[in-house]
């Protein structure tokens, strides 16, 4: 599902460039659940945008679900994302304007397209997460757990191989941000998703079947 | 969901700062429809309102375009007074009148009008409703018929009136002169045009009471004594005439007031005007504003033409002509217009590029967030873009509406002021051209700042707390 084989990541700060994250080989399998932890800094943001194709690596194979987003181009990134990547963000990122159901829909919109049985699918997956009466909510109406399961239903609408989540419980509290969690690895494990989470929380972490820190995957060469 | 639906969403969601954007297109787009509208419809009306007048006889001292505008358009005052005699001798079967081979030569007089709307009122024989021909065929009725003052009967009347005259003139005493000829009651009718009907609610057997110039202006008053029943309503012509009130000549001839304006006096050379108007008249030299003719053959006008090169005191104007030039001139003030229309949505133009340029820094996470979703640059470009042509479109169909609600508001003022008779329900073809082309404008504008949104960095703004 993912091979990363000498990846790295720098940034122009001025006259320098910082090394944002290095990766001398990491693989996950399809249908795992994988947790990359690691100290603030060290990359795993960064790393999970690369896996998105959200930024290119500088160097570096990166294969996700049977492409290779080094060998493609911007455009062809966006829509590999669309069709076989779901992300769920720290801060949810819901478009304020629009409702829990045209959030969803937007996923379905910029994934594979406005297609006849998108809003159908965005339903049914906001009745299985509970918000069927608040579909016509916008985000600002919603709890935060409400946010959340909606901004699951996005990551889901199109039927992702591939499901990458960015802190997501890094706003809530333990109890609703477990409930959460639970509904998504339970979505996954049922429709065997790969899940891919960056976490700093170690109770989250040990929840999943893998945790990878970033640290150990970071080459002798890059760490210096 | 589609990519017009979030660019519907994004111009509501900063719904104040659409509306005004909006207001600069639709303040545009409605002056140029405006423009266009008064343009067209000036042009049809003028073209489409020569109907029958082939040739107008007027004072020589007016331009044509002044006896033009004023004998058929109803427009501005009299521009003076023509003798008698032109319309004598076109009527004779001797000298112009035979070599032109007139078919008609109907004598008019103005000056008076009635109702606050000023509809103007034409003295003149029955023959304007069994002669004159409109568009090939006589004025229809749409209920009554004409007058029975006849050229005959304005003769008979005008011998006497002229016999008196020179009685007075020449100060015979009052018992001895012949008896100034009476106002006949049978002759108090007239005929009304079909938007004097209709705006002012008149029918069959009502009465219509003349005033002296216009109505509110210095120096108007009524005219009780030349009141007449209305036996005809013409039906609707789409022309001046609808707006125009026909009463005999000899009740214009015999109004109370209009005793020394009857007859032209001559400028004698050595003579006062205080002798001149002791001198003897003639029929000949009452006087008139116009006299409509129609020579008969394409000799005819080269004929009139050269007749009345060298008249001392008449012309003869020629609507064919002189409607079109001066079509020609109004089009260069349209033209001249619609430049500035054009810089006004120019403006509108850029302060759309401005408006939508400026929310690109709050929107950048917005469009992050949709690029993370698997948007690509081109449909982030689409939205953005989307956003300026609707915002365009909604206010060039706002444009266009308010631009025909305000030919309805203006209609009868327009009417009244330049003759133009603005058909507000009509829907023309370039008004859906202008639509698409403002919205065009519009899409155009909103593409520096789609290339600017669709520029946004995902990963750095994706970061940010909502």
């Amino acid at each position: 599902m993912i091979h990363l084989q000498g990846v790295s990541k720098s940034y122009s700060r001025g006259e320098h460039a910082v090394l944002a994250c290095a990766v001398d080989r990491l693989d996950v399998e399809a249908g795992e659940q994988v947790a990359l932890v690691g100290r603030s800094g060290t990359g795993k943001t960064t790393l999970l945008h690369i896996l998105a194709g959200i930024l290119c690596a500088d160097a570096g194979e990166v294969a996700v679900v049977g492409e290779r987003l080094d060998q493609l181009g911007e455009a062809a990134r966006d829509r590999h994302r669309g069709r076989h990547i779901g992300m769920v963000y720290q801060t949810f990122n819901l478009l304020q304007p629009f409702t829990a159901l045209e959030n969803v829909l937007m996923g379905a919109l910029f994934g594979r397209g406005a297609a006849g049985d998108a809003r159908d699918r965005a339903e049914a997956l906001l009745r299985e997460v509970g918000l069927a009466d608040r579909m016509h909510h916008r985000p600002a109406e919603l709890s935060v757990g409400q946010v959340q399961r909606v901004a699951i239903c996005r990551a889901l609408i199109n039927d992702p191989e591939l499901v990458l989540m960015d802190e997501p419980l890094g706003n809530q509290d333990r109890a609703t941000g477990g409930q959460v969690l639970d509904l998504m690895l339970k979505i996954a494990s049922e429709q065997k998703k790969t899940v891919v989470m960056v976490t700093h929380d170690p109770a989250s972490a040990e929840r999943m079947q893998r945790t990878v820190d970033l640290a150990t995957l970071r080459g002798q060469e890059a760490a210096t | 969901m589609r990519l017009v639906s979030i660019s519907l969403r994004n111009l509501r969601v900063r719904l104040v700062a659409t509306v005004l954007t909006m207001m600069s297109i639709v303040v545009a787009t409605a002056l140029y429809a405006g423009i266009l509208t008064m343009a067209e419809q000036t042009k049809a009306r003028y073209e489409g309102s020569i109907g029958g007048y082939q040739a107008i006889a007027g004072p020589n001292g007016a331009s044509e375009l002044e006896v033009v505008l004023n004998t058929i358009f109803n427009v501005g005052e009299a521009p003076g007074l023509i003798p008698f005699a032109v319309c004598q001798k076109l009527r004779s079967g001797r000298g112009i009148g035979r070599r032109s081979q007139v078919r008609f030569a109907i004598p008019q007089a103005r000056g008076d009008s009635i109702s606050r709307f000023n509809y103007p009122v034409v003295a003149t024989v029955d023959e304007m409703f069994t002669k004159f021909e409109w568009k090939r065929a006589p004025l229809v009725f749409a209920a009554g018929g004409p007058f029975t003052f006849s050229y005959g009967q304005l003769m008979e009347m005008a011998e006497q009136l002229t016999a008196y005259e020179n009685a007075r003139r020449a100060e015979v005493d009052v018992d001895a002169r012949p008896p100034r000829p009476l106002l006949q009651k049978q002759w108090r009718e007239c005929v009304i045009g079909a938007r004097v009907a209709r705006t002012l609610g008149l029918k069959l057997g009502d009465v219509v009471t003349p005033v002296h110039g216009k109505v509110g202006e210095f120096g108007s008053h009524d005219h009780p004594e030349a009141s007449c029943e209305i036996v005809g309503i013409l039906a609707s012509t789409n022309s001046p005439i609808d707006s125009t009130i026909y009463l005999p000549l000899g009740i214009h001839l015999l109004i109370d007031g209009h005793e020394q304006g009857v007859f032209l006096d001559p400028q004698v050379p050595g003579k006062s005007p205080a002798q001149v108007e002791s001198m003897p008249t003639s029929v000949g030299r009452i006087g008139l504003t116009a006299v409509i003719t129609d020579p008969k053959d394409h000799m005819g006008p080269q004929i009139l033409r050269r007749e009345f090169g060298s008249h001392p005191e008449a012309q003869v104007a020629w609507p064919q002509e002189v409607v079109p030039k001066f079509l020609r001139q109004i089009g260069n003030a349209a033209d001249a217009l619609a430049v500035i229309a054009w810089l006004v949505l120019f403006v509108a133009a850029v302060s759309i590029t401005v408006a939508i340029y400026n929310t690109m820094n709050e929107r950048r996470r917005e469009i992050a967030i949709m690029r993370s979703l698997g948007a690509r640059r081109a449909q982030i470009l689409t939205i953005i873009t989307g956003e300026a042509a609707l915002l365009s479109l909604f206010g060039a169909l706002l444009g266009v509406g308010l631009c025909h609600v305000a030919a309805y508001a203006f209609q009868e003022h327009v009417e009244d002021v330049t003759g133009v008779f603005l058909d507000w329900a009509q829907l023309r073809v370039w008004e859906l051209w202008l639509v698409f082309g403002v919205t065009g404008i519009g899409a155009v504008a909103g593409f520096a700042p789609a290339v600017k949104g669709s520029m946004t960095q995902v990963a750095d703004n994706l970061a940010q707390n909502y």
